[in-house]
């Protein structure tokens, strides 16, 4: 293995006299939150990346939703994202709007909530807990479109 | 020293094509084996940005969530291993420069990450944050230790046995004000990557 040792970070550094100390042990609901992951791939899954939206100009605050957009070849999804007492709440649109029978889940690690498309495209989830989700588009005709993982934390 | 810890060395050929092959193909067996492989380096890459173990928690389910997602674009089994680690490296970076400012907000996902990087990373063992997590140069690194004076012998035995130390207490434990932690590390630090180069030049 070739070695740079001259361009190491602080943290790798860091990291390595940690791991090599053996005193700070993964724990272990990490290893089995990393193994219950594989459980969630979705094979032949188109995934919508996550776009830049713009920030409102002289917004500061968290008072207001956030906004995420993401984008696949076929589909566009973006997320109002709220939070309320350590939960979070989404509302979504999909556009241009689906067939029938279009179904959307929003997943996290934990949990799974399914919910049927308005005619418009719209769905919404309420709290949900902070961490990482993703929204999947099941329709009827096509393979599933998927965002890339996201985390929101209240 | 424990270096049953240290999975991560080239000895533990785990990522290997047929392991990857096997995790595409929905084989939860090889996929527990990248996880067995590489959570642990993992772990403490993502620790040494001084997150609490939830955050940090976080931080490597995310790696292994967007290893999910990105897994078709990088078969090259060479290339997961610094993968994963750019990947943890930033989830974690993002979350440290969440502390300073708690509120609701989204991380700025992955735009154009999960395409560049295993380009990126086509540089095998070019990554030095995956070359120093191998059992060989961790021994290394403490030998270096071991040979240095103080204060820095000390501040990095107890940066490493005292993981959720904060500076407060680690500079107390020292004998110095908190505000000479950070420049002391920093100094440290330096002085560390100095030897090894040396010995790199002169083996």
């Amino acid at each position: 293995m070739t070695r740079h040792p001259t361009t190491i970070d602080d943290e790798s550094l860091i990291a390595a006299l940690r791991l090599a100390s053996g005193s700070d042990p993964v724990p272990a609901q990490v290893t089995a939150a990393a193994r219950a992951v594989f459980g969630l791939r979705l094979p032949g899954a188109t995934t919508a990346r996550s776009v830049v939206t713009p920030v409102p100009q002289g917004v500061r605050s968290a008072e207001g939703p956030r906004l995420l957009k993401f984008v696949a070849a076929e589909l566009t999804v973006e997320l109002e994202v709220t939070s309320l007492d350590g939960l979070v709440d989404l509302a979504g649109q999909i556009s241009p709007c689906p067939e029938a029978g279009t179904l959307v889940e929003i997943r996290t690690p934990h949990l799974t909530e399914s919910r049927a498309l308005s005619p418009t495209g719209r769905f919404a989830v309420t709290g949900l807990p902070p961490g990482w989700f993703s929204v999947v588009c099941h329709r009827p005709e096509d393979l599933p479109v998927v965002t890339s993982w996201t985390r929101i934390r209240p | 020293m424990n270096t049953q810890s240290v999975l991560c060395g080239s000895e533990v050929p785990v990522s290997d094509q047929p392991t990857i092959e096997a995790v595409l193909a929905g084989d939860q067996a090889a996929w527990d084996a990248l996880v067995t492989r590489f959570t642990g380096p993992l772990w403490s890459a993502v620790r040494a940005y001084d997150l609490s173990p939830a955050d940090a928690a976080d931080a490597v389910q995310g790696t292994w969530l967007r290893l999910l997602e990105s897994l078709h674009t990088i078969r090259d089994p060479d290339r997961i291993g610094p993968w994963l680690f750019t990947t943890a490296k930033r989830e974690a970076s993002l979350l440290r420069r969440r502390h300073r400012g708690e509120r609701l907000v989204a991380d700025p996902v992955d735009t154009g990450h999960a395409r560049s990087t295993p380009a990126d990373a086509g540089h095998v063992h070019a990554d030095p944050a995956l070359a120093v997590l191998t059992a060989d140069e961790s021994r290394r690194l403490w030998q270096a230790v071991d040979e240095m004076h103080e204060p820095c012998r000390s501040l990095f035995r107890l940066m490493a046995t005292a993981p959720d130390a904060g500076v407060h207490q680690l500079a107390g434990r020292l004998g110095m004000p908190s505000g000479s932690y950070g420049p002391t590390r920093g100094r440290c630090l330096n002085r560390l990557r100095t030897m090894l180069t040396t010995r790199e030049a002169t083996p």
